[in-house]
């Protein structure tokens, strides 16, 4: 763990994080708009079995598709489950996929995107040619089509939404490495005779950080949108696992007669989405991360 | 500009090479015995056989491959495992529903953004913040809704309370009347979803060009400002619409896969989804094709536009 003190005397590591500090955090309205909105969600989510609610899972078809009320703030669904507690079980679900996608494939990206940027061209040749053949699916089409290969489940449709998102990842990381390659500070190191991986540790990919992390920030309010949409088809997440997209298509059957099952999933979607987008505009502004 | 034309076509070739190989690839790589998960519940020796005989599983790797790539170039993607029809048949049933949607969407969504985001980056320009900052965040809000959602609430609202359009009911061609009343539910949320996301590029793009030297002096000799706007902002500004509309294809396709699925429309995305869930590979493998295909064809379109509107692009 670099202390302060450690990165005052080693100038770039990683700078954008440390060394670019001008404001405190929280001047930042977007960063803490959606730190506000993200954090008690992420927490919900983690502690809703401590909380004084209804099993999320357990039928109570004497009280099926009653509408909110203070028992029930969001309504039951149809076989009397209540939608709150369903909701908060689904945070759990969905924002595991959404965050371990997007930081599994941002990371996957930073490597790949760094050995093709940085090694030149065959290796380069290759991993560009079969990123470009992954590019040319439409992305929700290709997590599809992973999940008719993997098959349904938590940790499948992670996989998939990790590979979806990929390419996309190690695109941006390749051109940020050849664009660091050419700086001056490159030159320097090579001619103090700095051994390759020195080159890549302690000058590129320090810099490449803070750029990586707002793009995370980003792919997991899209993996969660992906996932509750492969959920929402029946293809992601089935039940009895509760996620918000299979929340959403449990309660399409009852669109008339119980309106509060599909629409709080929803909300909670949106809401988990925007704060994401939130926060990658707040991390931007205080990284001083060009667009 | 036709040997750019000419370039770009030669590049597409290798990328539908890729295509072709990762679709192969979707049934060899289910893991464990593709045969035996695609068979379901009948695990007899016999059926398996059978299945393994009908994709070719029982060939060498290499010669499945060569079957699987000539098919590919006469479009014959096989037959269906459960209905027996060729699957390019069922495709082309299926190709128009979709292209329907997600061409109408695209129109739509830009037909809006355009002229709103102009007007925003337009009153921003003139110091009105209020209207400016408004529009950016409902934009934004709209831009996180995902499509599937605010597909159901417009059924709950628009089809179930209201009734204006019918919830099912056959999609034929033969009924321009009864097919418009069927399809405009998802346009308009096709289009609503491509509006949030051009409508926030048309105003940064605008926004920037009005504050040009060339926007002055049009004002300046005497040009109203929607004039200028329009006339001057709005066309100087489209180029880097253009390249936002090639980037939101994808998202597009992915929203006609959702959005048939809501309204029942027998289109691509409904026949796919359908397909996985009856393990009937053949059709996953074609659908997945087509729809790679044509996002491929929509990002060189976008491409030769961006040319031809623009020709100081050079490659």
């Amino acid at each position: 763990m670099a202390t302060r003190a450690d990165t005052v005397t080693r100038p770039g590591l990683l700078a954008g994080f440390v060394g670019r500090r001008r404001k405190p955090a929280f001047s930042h309205v977007t960063l803490v708009l959606g730190l506000a909105i993200l954090l008690p969600m992420i927490v919900l989510g983690l502690c809703y079995p401590l909380l004084p609610l209804p099993s999320p899972t357990a039928p109570s078809p004497v009280e099926a598709l009653q509408p909110p009320s203070l028992l029930h703030p969001f309504g039951t669904d149809r076989i009397g489950r209540d939608v709150l507690a369903r909701t908060l079980a689904g945070a759990r679900v969905s924002l595991l996929v959404g965050l371990t996608a997007a930081i599994l494939a941002v990371a996957g990206g930073m490597v790949i995107g760094t050995l093709a940027g940085f090694l030149g061209r065959k290796v380069d040749g290759i991993l560009m040619a079969v990123t470009n053949v992954f590019l040319s699916f439409p992305s929700l089409l290709l997590a599809i089509a992973l999940v008719a290969i993997f098959g349904a489940g938590v940790w499948q449709v992670i996989l998939a939404i990790t590979v979806a998102d990929l390419p996309r990842a190690v695109r941006m990381q390749r051109s940020m490495v050849l664009s660091l390659k050419t700086r001056p500070f490159m030159d320097a190191a090579r001619m103090a005779a700095a051994p390759t991986w020195w080159l890549l540790v302690r000058h590129v990919v320090p810099n490449t950080v803070a750029p990586m992390v707002v793009v995370a920030s980003m792919y997991a309010a899209t993996a969660i949108v992906v996932e509750s949409a492969l959920s929402f088809l029946g293809l992601g997440i089935v039940p009895p696992t509760p996620s918000w997209g299979n929340l959403i298509a449990d309660g399409r059957p009852y669109l008339r007669e119980g309106w509060w099952i599909s629409t709080f999933p929803g909300i909670a979607i949106v809401l988990v989405s925007i704060s994401l987008h939130l926060l990658a505009d707040g991390l931007r502004e205080r990284f001083s991360v060009a667009d | 500009m036709t040997a750019y034309t000419l370039r770009r076509l030669a590049e597409v070739v290798p990328t539908v090479a890729g295509i072709t190989l990762l679709t192969f690839l979707i049934i060899r790589l289910i893991p464990g015995d593709p045969a035996e998960f695609i068979a379901g519940d009948n695990l007899s020796a016999e059926n398996l056989a059978a299945v393994r005989e009908r994709l070719g599983l029982d060939q060498p790797i290499t010669r499945q491959l060569a079957d699987y790539v000539l098919g590919v170039c006469r479009l014959d993607f096989g037959t269906s495992l459960l209905t027996n029809l060729p699957v390019s048949t069922l495709i082309a049933t299926a190709l128009p529903v979709t292209i329907v949607l997600a061409v109408s969407g695209m129109v739509l969504g830009t037909l809006i953004a355009i002229p709103l985001g102009a007007l925003a980056a337009y009153q921003g320009w003139r110091g009105r913040k209020l209207l400016d900052q408004a529009m950016t965040w409902c934009a934004m809000v709209v831009d996180q809704m995902p499509s599937f959602w605010l597909g159901l609430i417009f059924m709950l609202v628009f089809v179930l309370h209201l009734g204006w359009f019918p919830a099912t009911g056959p999609v034929s061609w033969d009924d321009p009347g009864a097919l418009v009343l069927r399809l405009l539910p998802a346009v308009l949320i096709l289009g609503v979803d491509q509006v949030a996301s051009l409508s926030r590029i048309t105003r940064t793009s605008v926004r920037d060009v009005l504050d040009e030297d060339y926007i002055r002096t049009a004002r300046s000799l005497g040009e109203s400002g929607l004039s200028t706007l329009f006339r001057q902002a709005v066309r100087n500004g489209l180029l880097p619409v253009v390249t936002a509309m090639g980037l939101s294809f994808g998202r597009l396709l992915g929203g006609t896969v959702i959005l048939e699925s809501i309204f029942a429309l027998p289109g691509l995305g409904t026949l796919l989804v359908n397909a996985i869930n009856g393990r009937d590979y053949p059709i996953v493998q074609g659908v997945v094709f087509i729809y790679a295909l044509l996002f491929v064809l929509l990002n060189l379109a976008t491409d030769i536009t961006y040319r031809r509107i623009d020709p100081r692009v050079r490659y």
